[in-house]
């Protein structure tokens, strides 16, 4: 049964410094099947997939394919063995065309094939060794063959930067086909996709797996890998903890084994006893300045204590524009915004802040940190001329520091130094926690969250889940911006769905199925709705 | 053994240490070009012309001459230090005040006519001077907060602006121009805008134009460092310097931030100002381009590796060639080699920020191991 593996990688130890990224790994891909490997954020899966892509060396371990030991000591080895993988960055030059980033690296160069007159001889000699013209007819040719062969439909004129992620995603697969790769490894394909790509994501997997590719697929969205994958293996602190065949365990099961606890949504209780209103949102109109369409369309809705509502909806429908208009980082248009009865609209963003806003950005990186700065540094971002932590012009460093230090603690902010450490050197997770942690402690009124929990793995997903229910039951209002359906059905007690910047129905969860939603965050079905309760 | 060198390596690994290290190791390979340039030119006395560049002031045989020539060069040091600051306070806030030298500019016109035509307090002099010079950089500063016009391209045009006004301005003011040398007048150390030299003279065998200047120059520098290490006032310019979106949704406001940066930064080039031509030494000259000084601020600020107290010794250490230069056309060559060796030096200097970023590519191996241990993403 040896050759029935088209990958082992067995015994792998790595070591950096003093911490063991892997520690005696095994995994086991069996020809044309997908192999998951899951597990949170730092559990060593990258460190893995580097390893069997060349881009690190293991310390001990071998790595067989088809039953033949190998050793890839750098992406060039891995394409020599077939081995192809989709990083999570993806590896593609913007201005160059989709065509040009496939056969990057592997060009087709212009030759005389058919019995060379001794002229085309000559240049065929030169053209190989000398001025390498890229023969694009016949790269061509060759491309669209892959793209017909596995519906992976790209325009290969256009460039990579006019493109979609959706696209890129797909150029870097037919790059990894167009090197006749077997063995493809995606690390955390669907980050970047949305809830209908990933589906149509998870169809090309299936495609491919016909046609006898090899797969390995990263992920820790359980519902991916239960769709598409026929073995799981979960890494947990660098080790293999187990490897399950997906036919015969659940998903609660392998996301006990990934966290190597039992995950434990705090349970919602339904409807709680408040009523008075804190934001109102009133005709709210926003026109893009560029193309001048209108990107919100009269958007009236309401947000009361104790009450989490949900903008849902495809992403690119409005719901970024909404918050945005609503915190002040882009003009409005028309329309009126009320903080406990106070309007607002008109105020900068120091006075929303002051007057009880607080907002968990959806872009943790470009706007809710700045990376170069500390720990403490960026504890006190929207704080830091509060009394508290200034006097005269003068910042308060001690109290500075000690407020980093009990945030630290108090949401398990993880980091490898102390306050002074920073932001950027940290993990994706923990920098959306110290914003969570900083925008919570506030204690305003509104709490405004826009997919606060993107990219991050089952266990900060739990925490975060679980925060925003507390700040629910504390009597907050919470306004929740999310694409992914799962967190809108678990944390919404009402659901406003947004289509071309309009909200188009309205729900509660309990009322209404996942297809229902789908159909009118598609568009296929719209309700003209005043969501003002 | 052991413990040593994981000493040493977590020392390296400081920031402050690699620009330390990055900023001698351009300083050494400028030196290095600037000899293979004087070999070129004259073999035989290459050896002798680096060692005057080197030594400056140590040339001189005797006592009274060597202190007197290192007092001259403290003092020329002055300047170039406010200088560097005024680029430092606007590079940590996100601009490039390339205008320096304008307002450099316009500060040394306020001052002329204040020192020479009104004969008004030194004290006085110098801190008009500062507003002056803050005043034109708001020019810049508010075309960049109102209207987003970048603030290098406004700069550097009104570099030009400043020229030709304070040409036109002073050649046509006979009472403090001096026609025969196509200068301003000098302030002479009787007047009452002579920067006093409490007694730092005698200490630089009499030399008058050593004195309060450089102290107050010091005091600037640890002014603008808690500035920026404790106050809020900096750490709004950082964060916007840093990630201008953030700052934006943390509520800062960018307008004010902008006018800031700029009037603290044309401030200190007007200081700048105030301490090269309030000590007599020199004085506005025709000229045709913009005073060198500002851009010089960029080498030192940049060598200084862009903190408050480095920029105090790369500005001397420029200083201290330059001079040295100046002393070598004694052995026969050319004075444009003198500019030519030292502004060779100090362009290379100017290479920290390449020196850094290679340091830092030899270290990325290990730092994308760090990341990738801590997290799956490379975020």
């Amino acid at each position: 049964m040896k050759d029935n593996y088209a990958i082992e990688m067995l015994g792998i130890t790595k070591r950096f410094g003093s911490i063991l990224a892997n520690d005696h790994i095994d995994i086991r891909l069996k020809k044309g099947h997908i192999l998951a490997i899951c597990g949170e954020n730092g559990a060593g899966k990258s460190t893995l997939m580097s390893i069997l892509f060349g881009l690190y060396e293991a310390d001990s371990g071998i790595v067989k394919k088809d039953g033949v030991e190998i050793k890839v000591a750098s992406p060039h080895d891995a394409t020599k063995y077939h081995i192809g993988m989709v990083h999570q960055h993806f590896k593609l030059v913007d201005t160059f065309s989709v065509l040009q980033n496939i056969i990057l690296g592997e060009e087709v160069l212009k030759e005389y094939e058919e019995n060379p007159n001794f002229l085309q001889k000559c240049f065929n000699w030169l053209n190989k060794n000398v001025l390498k013209i890229i023969d694009y007819d016949k790269a061509r040719k060759e491309v669209e063959q892959i793209v017909e062969r596995y519906g992976l439909h790209v325009d290969l004129d256009k460039k990579v930067k006019d493109i979609s992620v959706e696209m890129q995603q797909k150029t870097e697969i037919i790059k990894m086909l167009y090197r006749k790769n077997d063995i493809l490894i995606f690390d955390e394909p669907t980050a970047v996709l949305t809830e209908q790509e990933i589906h149509e994501f998870l169809l090309i997997l299936n495609n491919l797996k016909k046609e006898g590719k090899s797969i390995i697929f990263i992920s820790h969205k359980l519902n991916e890998i239960f769709e598409v994958c026929d073995e799981i293996t979960v890494i947990r602190n660098g080790k293999c903890i187990d490897t399950l065949n997906t036919k015969e365990t659940t998903k609660e099961a392998v996301s006990a084994l990934m966290v190597g606890r039992k995950v434990e949504l705090l349970s919602k209780p339904s409807r709680l006893g408040y009523s008075e209103e804190v934001l109102r949102v009133e005709h709210l109109t926003m026109v893009d300045p560029r193309s001048k369409k209108a990107v919100v369309n009269d958007v009236s809705f309401n947000v009361r204590k104790g009450e989490i509502v949900t903008l849902a909806g495809v992403d690119g429908n409005g719901q970024q524009e909404v918050i945005y208009g609503i915190t002040g980082i882009k003009k409005t248009q028309r329309g009126t915004v009320l903080l406990n009865d106070k309007d607002i609209s008109a105020f900068s963003t120091r006075e929303k802040t002051k007057a009880g806003l607080s907002h968990i950005p959806e872009d943790r990186q470009r706007h809710g940190l700045v990376l170069d700065y500390s720990i403490s540094e960026n504890a006190i971002l929207d704080r830091y001329y509060e009394k508290r932590f200034s006097k005269c012009l003068f910042l308060n460093q001690k109290a500075i520091k000690k407020y980093a230090a009990d945030l630290t603690e108090k949401y398990d902010i993880r980091s490898n130094g102390d306050e002074n450490t920073a932001v950027r050197s940290m993990s994706g997770g923990n920098q959306q926690k110290i914003i969570v942690g900083r925008e919570i402690e506030r204690n305003a009124d509104l709490l405004i969250a826009v997919q606060p929990t993107r990219g991050l793995d089952i266990g900060s997903i739990e925490t975060i889940h679980n925060i925003l229910l507390k700040q629910r039951e504390e009597g907050k209002a919470i306004l929740l911006v999310s694409l992914e359906l799962d967190q809108v059905f678990a944390l919404s007690d009402r659901i406003l769905v947004m289509y071309e910047g309009e909200i188009v129905g309205e729900f509660s969860p309990e009322e209404v199925s996942r297809d229902l939603l789908g159909l009118y965050m598609s568009g296929a079905k719209r309700d003209r709705v005043n969501a003002i309760k | 053994m052991n413990k040593t060198k994981s000493f040493f390596s977590s020392i390296l690994k400081k920031n402050a240490t690699k620009t330390v290290i990055t900023s001698l190791w351009c300083a050494l390979l400028g030196l290095v070009l600037g000899f293979v340039v004087l070999l070129c030119i004259n073999a035989t006395e290459a050896g002798y012309g680096m060692s005057s560049i080197l030594g400056n002031f140590l040339i001189f045989k005797s006592p009274d001459d060597r202190w007197n020539y290192f007092g001259q060069t403290l003092a020329k040091t002055a300047p170039l230090i406010a200088m560097s600051l005024s680029i430092l306070v606007s590079y940590k806030a996100g601009l490039f005040n390339l205008g320096a030298s304008g307002q450099y500019s316009v500060a040394a016109m306020v001052i002329t006519f204040m020192g020479i035509g009104a004969n008004l307090p030194w004290w006085l002099v110098m801190m008009a001077a500062m507003v002056a010079g803050a005043l034109w950089s708001l020019i810049t500063g508010a075309l960049k907060a109102f209207f987003n016009v970048n603030e290098v391209l406004s700069g550097i045009m009104l570099n030009w602006v400043a020229l030709y006004l304070v040409n036109g301005i002073l050649t046509s003011s006979p009472a403090v121009w001096d026609s025969s040398h196509s200068e301003a007048s000098k302030i002479s150390s009787a007047s009452n805008a002579f920067i006093p030299s409490i007694g730092l003279d005698k200490l630089f065998a009499g030399n008058p134009i050593v004195g309060l200047g450089m102290v107050l120059v010091l005091v600037a520098s640890v002014i603008i460092y808690v500035l920026f290490k404790k106050t809020t006032i900096g750490y709004e310019l950082k964060a916007t310097g840093l990630n201008s979106d953030a700052a934006d949704y943390a509520g800062m406001s960018k307008v004010k931030n902008i006018l800031v940066a700029t009037a603290i930064s044309g401030a200190l080039a007007g200081l700048s100002a105030s301490l090269s031509l309030q000590n007599g030494f020199t004085s506005w000259r025709l000229s045709s381009t913009p005073p060198v000084i500002g851009f010089q601020g960029i080498s030192a600020a940049f060598l200084g590796g862009l903190h408050p107290v480095g920029v105090i010794f790369s500005s001397y250490f420029i200083e201290h060639i330059t001079e040295g230069g100046s002393m070598i056309t004694d052995l026969g060559f050319a004075p444009e080699v003198a500019s030519l060796i030292t502004s060779m030096i100090i362009y290379f200097s100017g290479f920290v920020a390449f020196f850094k970023e290679m340091m830092r590519k030899y270290e990325i191996k290990d730092e994308f191991r760090r990341i990738s241990r801590n997290k799956g993403e490379l975020r």
